[in-house]
């Protein structure tokens, strides 16, 4: 239990100041101006102009049942007071540290304050000072194809190159030492790390916590976990509330890694130096930050499946419950970031977060590929603090089986559960069945039926198309040639709250270049922040226009709907078109999720 | 590296799987061996068992995670045939405290590093004394310089390498996975140095 006091240590700093230069050279590139600009509370869209303002109708409509399985109810069309400001530019009380803060509880003696520049605020003062310089166009993460690996290794915090990056994300410790960063050569950018772990550390000394500060167009979140600091520097746009989840997801991906125990390490030497245990691992984190642009799991915090006819994915989760029984903990079936089946233990639950990271961390691995193996891994939501041990196998290129199990012991017993399953899966011609799917692609927004279909259940596969997938990581496919659905729809995401998964259509014109995926889905998250704001009562629906889209969003108890149209997408119509989309996907729910897993429940 | 946990303890745990998966008895002509790979990071351990179990050679070799498990028989002149199974062991510092997992019971170590990193031999005679320590008694330990090809960046002589595995009773070949040069010769000299089961039922080998 040593380790739950270890959040305690975190407003200590033994070291406080290590600034290596001055940070007003630094944060010139930063163009930190202003960290208290409430006035800047919500980020403006793209160009510029579409923030909040635009949304048309946003409240509760307090007539809106639950659809559940009936499917009756309607999408109530409403108006009323509008949105508020949605970010605060700073905030005082809510960091959610993962342990009560008492700076008293420090297991460091002294260090704290006395050397720290000035608790009173005139810290920040200094660096506002500094405000307005360079920002950037010109240089988009998103313009080239994806290529795995380090960025820009040659690049340090003095080049120009590094400065115009629209998104940099860093890990630090909080006595200023690199840990990670997303470009550059984390080493070259010591002095940068010294820096933001100076602001970070007068700010809690003067009793605060950073969480943001907005300086022009640029956010600088801060997330703070007992030694370790994560950063992310953004000209994105993106709500505070998403970039925060996202440096939480890093964090996690790193406890996968390490488990919470490398705490020990900065409590017996506060200048620990991280790096070398996470040796190899650049390629996991970047495979993660890239999702962020195009894996809605992301930012729903659930996982999506494969589309397989019921009785197949029948077939796999009854081999794999077979295997779960015979003592493995969690037995995952998968193809690329889908989930083909799952079963765990008894009792044991897992959260789509932890899914989401092992999945990342397992495709990025490329040695996952080369053969079975066995190797510690760590299920932050599951246990921070303990390793659980995988076995991972590939079938092909895309589809792979994870066995977890609390057993160091176990991997000849989890070969031998491996050679089972894939002969079910063979002689039930499910892996052929995956490959079809993965071929024939998911829900389009074409097909949306007209009517409500008397409740067939069947979701026909589109056998004679020749599209892929376009929700991909690696690859944005060339478009399916569809021209919408009816009404202007263009896209939708659908999550079941109680499944903790969601199906995504296929993209399709005018939806079709990566950049532009990846535009929806940051309006998608900005939609879905501002719907889980807290503070704000539970929004039921928004309605939002702007130069790109019509974006709806609608939550119930059982679902969330987020769906795009063309910006000149009748209101009405997309409304009703809504409901049938949510009609559609009940009907094919039997194909489209899978059901009746053990329950998640954390 | 002094901060993992949740580790097992070591040498709490029986052996690694006495693998009743193959029924099929080992005797004195069919051996069934654990070998496992130690070594730096980006050595070439993973490389030298590709090129072994699969004859291939892969440059843009990643690094490995855990421990792969392969496997590959070999047939001996004598008629005997020794099946390796084989654990290709990550040599990033954060596996370092998790190696006695894959070591224990193994009949075989390979201590790899490369000629051209006097770094990789130091990481060698860190983990023979580990072996030495908590290995399997009666392990067969083999050192193994491996990047021989990259004569012209050498930086470990073989002489270094062959004093230091003589003076610890290890067998010693220095190979080069991307020629293939001495790698199933390695494999060969290991596999007769095992010893044999009919002798005894040596805890070294997984004699079901
Ligand atoms: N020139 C040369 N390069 C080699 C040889 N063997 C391996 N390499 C290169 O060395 C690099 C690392 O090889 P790996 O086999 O992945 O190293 P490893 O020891 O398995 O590393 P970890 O899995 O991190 O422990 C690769 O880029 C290989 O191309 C060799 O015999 N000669
Ligand atoms: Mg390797």
């Amino acid at each position: 239990m040593t380790s739950a006091s270890s959040s305690g240590d975190e407003t200590s700093d033994p070291k406080p100041n290590p600034i290596t230069k001055p940070p007003e050279d630094q944060l010139a590139a930063l163009a930190l101006s202003d960290t208290d600009s409430q006035a800047n509370g919500v980020a403006n869209e793209s160009p510029r102009g579409n923030n909040h303002n635009e949304i048309e109708n946003e409240e509760e409509v307090a007539a809106l049942t639950n659809s559940a399985p009936s499917g009756s109810s309607e999408v109530v069309e409403s108006s009323g007071g509008g949105g508020g400001g949605i970010l605060r530019a700073r905030s005082n009380s809510e960091l959610e540290a993962d342990g009560p803060e008492s700076p008293s509880s420090s297991g460091y003696a002294g260090g704290r304050g006395s050397s720290s520049a000035s608790s009173d605020g005139s810290g920040i003062d200094e660096i506002a000072a500094v405000s307005d310089v360079e920002v950037v166009d010109g240089v988009s993460d998103s313009q080239a194809p994806w290529v795995p690996g380090k960025r820009h290794v040659d690049e340090d915090d003095a080049s120009i190159s590094w400065r115009k990056r629209k998104k940099h994300f860093f890990i630090l410790s909080n006595s200023g030492k690199p840990i990670y960063s997303r470009h550059g050569d984390e080493h070259k950018l010591a002095g940068f790390s010294a820096t933001l772990q100076a602001i970070i550390s007068f700010v809690e000394n003067g009793g605060d916590r950073v969480k943001l500060v907005r300086a022009g167009k640029h956010q600088v979140v801060f997330l703070v976990k007992g030694p370790i600091y994560l950063v992310c520097i953004s000209c994105t746009e993106e709500p505070y509330e998403s970039l925060r989840m996202q440096l939480e997801l890093i964090y996690g991906q790193m406890l996968l890694i390490l488990t919470k125990s490398v705490n020990r390490c900065f409590e017996k030497n506060p200048k620990f130096d991280m790096t070398p245990l996470l040796g190899g691992t650049d390629i996991v984190f970047s495979s993660l930050i890239h999702s962020f642009s195009w894996n809605p799991a992301t930012f729903l915090h659930a996982y999506t499946c494969l589309p397989l006819a019921y009785a197949t994915r029948q077939a796999a989760g009854a081999i794999l419950q077979d295997v779960a029984d015979s003592g493995v903990l969690f037995a995952i079936l998968m193809c690329k970031h889908k989930v083909i089946s799952l079963v765990g233990a008894q009792k044991a639950s897992l959260h789509p977060d932890d899914m989401l990271l092992l999945s990342n961390f397992v495709m990025a691995s490329e040695s996952f590929r080369t053969s079975e193996s066995f190797s510690p891994i760590c299920l932050p939501r599951y246990n921070a603090m303990a390793f659980l041990y995988a076995y991972v196998h590939f079938f092909d290129a895309d589809t792979y089986l994870m066995l977890l199990t609390t057993s160091s012991e176990a991997f000849y017993h989890l070969k031998d559960c491996r050679i089972r399953i894939e002969m079910v899966l063979l002689k039930s011609s499910v892996l052929s069945e995956i490959q079809r799917s993965m071929l024939d692609g998911g829900m389009r927004v074409e097909e949306l039926p007209l009517d409500p279909l008397p409740r067939s259940g069947s979701f026909s596969p589109h056998l004679n198309q020749h599209t892929l997938p376009t929700d991909s990581p690696d690859r944005f496919r060339e478009p399916y040639d569809g021209v919408g659905g009816p009404a202007g729809l263009w896209h939708f995401v659908y999550r079941s709250i109680f499944l903790d998964q969601y199906v995504s259509s296929e993209f399709s014109a005018p939806i079709n270049s990566a950049r532009q995926q990846k535009r929806l889905y940051r309006a998608y998250q900005k939609l879905y922040a501002s719907m889980h704001e807290r503070g704000i009562g539970p929004h039921k629906t928004q309605f939002r226009r702007d130069e790109n889209y019509v974006l709806l969003c609608w939550v119930t108890q059982d679902f969330e709907l987020y769906a795009a149209f063309d910006p000149l997408a009748d209101k009405a119509l997309a409304i009703k078109t809504c409901n049938r989309v949510c009609q559609w996907v009940k009907d094919v729910e039997n194909e489209i999720f899978l059901l009746g897993a053990s329950p998640f429940s954390w | 590296m002094g901060c993992s946990s949740s580790l097992p303890d070591r040498g709490s745990g029986r052996l690694v799987g006495p693998n009743v998966e193959n029924g099929g008895a080992a005797d004195a002509k069919n051996l069934r061996v654990k070998l496992v790979l130690l070594g730096d990071s980006g050595v070439g351990k993973s490389c030298i068992v590709l090129r072994f179990v699969r004859g291939q050679f892969d440059p843009t070799s990643k690094v490995t995670v855990g421990a792969s498990f392969l496997s590959q028989t070999i047939a001996l002149q004598d008629s005997t045939t020794v099946k390796f199974e084989i654990w290709d062991t990550a040599g990033q510092e954060r596996y370092a405290a998790l190696a006695p997992l894959y070591y224990r019971g193994a009949a075989v170590a390979v201590i790899v590093y490369d000629i051209t990193s006097p770094e990789s031999f130091n990481k060698a005679q860190y983990w023979v004394k580990e072996l030495q320590k908590h290995g399997t008694p009666d392990i067969v330990l083999a050192l193994v310089g491996n990047k021989a090809d990259l004569h012209e960046k050498r930086e470990v002589s073989v002489q270094d390498g062959m004093g230091y595995a003589e003076k610890n009773g290890m067998f010693f070949i220095e190979t080069s996975a991307k020629t293939a040069d001495n790698i199933n010769l390695l494999f060969e000299e290991i596999a007769k140095r095992l010893p044999r089961p009919a002798l005894s039922s040596s805890s070294s080998i997984q004699n079901p």
